[in-house]
């Protein structure tokens, strides 16, 4: 397929994912962060740094996941093409 | 992540890499590297992150200012000054109020009948008062700013926090009078943190 459909598709899907990853973060980071005792509205200072944290390893999680998925795509693609030519 | 991966082989009539040029590969395989470079990869477009993008409410930005503004008064060096000053009024409510009921101002021995000038119970009141303030000042700021370190280095917003900080503030103030002093101070000044959290919470 050519860079400008595999292009269209990624923009397609784009807004999807980051929706989803939006939510699972948030999902995510409130589980961990924010204990389910509410006492008042605002966030404590330590509930703020904890949810900081959380959304930057998730990010930084995210990318070298995807890096490494991106990576292992290509591995296996190649893999797979060099088993359909020798066949 | 969400890109879906399914298993089906779709055939594509174009071909990219050296592989694929080869004739005797027909009916290459969908390319999910291609597209995974797109959403995750190098090739991914620049975006400008907000919850309106992502599916949260939409909400106005914030300005520079006041973002800035408010992780000032989130600070640990705002909450420290803002109970050094608290620490301070309230030191000196302390003291005068404490002056004005202690009855040895102004005690002279050679007269031991003798009662006090105005001047002279105005001076110890003012006096005490400063002492006094400036003591509560320095404790509330310490503990303040210990707790408010404390908390942003466990992450966590709970009744051991103002403990923590409450044994070094006790016992930095007990240091001063030596090893024993200092964990004694440690210890009470914990239990006294720990009875008002109780209360608090």
């Amino acid at each position: 397929m050519d860079p400008e459909k595999a292009q269209q598709l990624a923009a397609e899907l784009e807004v999807e994912m980051m929706a989803d990853m939006y939510n699972r973060m948030t999902n995510a980071c409130h589980r961990k962060c924010v204990p389910p005792h509410y006492k008042e509205a605002e966030l404590s200072k330590g509930e703020a740094v904890c949810l900081d944290r959380c959304v930057a390893k998730y990010l930084d999680l995210h990318e070298r996941l995807g890096r490494k998925l991106t990576e292992l795509s290509v591995q296996d693609e190649e893999m797979m093409r060099k088993n359909a030519i020798g066949q | 992540m969400a890109t879906p991966v399914n298993s089906g082989n779709v055939p594509v009539s174009d071909t990219q890499s050296s592989t694929l040029a080869d004739p005797r590969y027909e009916g290459s395989t969908f390319q999910y590297s291609m597209l995974l470079e797109h959403l995750i990869g190098e090739k991914r477009p620049i975006k400008d992150l907000n919850p309106t993008v992502m599916g949260g409410l939409p909400n106005p930005m914030k300005t520079d200012d006041q973002k800035m503004i408010e992780r000032g008064m989130e600070s640990c060096a705002f909450k420290a000054v803002l109970a050094c000053v608290g620490g301070f009024v309230l030191g000196g409510a302390f003291g005068v109020f404490t002056a004005g009921i202690d009855t040895n101002v102004g005690f002279d021995p050679k007269d031991p009948m003798r009662t006090p000038t105005a001047r002279e119970v105005l001076k110890d009141m003012g006096q005490r008062g400063m002492s006094y303030a400036k003591n509560f000042a320095v404790i509330g700021a310490m503990f303040s700013c210990t707790e408010c370190i404390i908390e942003s280095h466990r992450g966590k917003s709970d009744w051991k926090n103002a403990v923590y900080s409450g044994c070094v503030t006790g016992g930095a103030i007990g240091l001063r009078a030596g090893a024993k002093a200092g964990v004694l101070g440690c210890g009470g000044f914990a239990a006294f943190s720990a009875a008002i959290e109780y209360y608090l919470r």
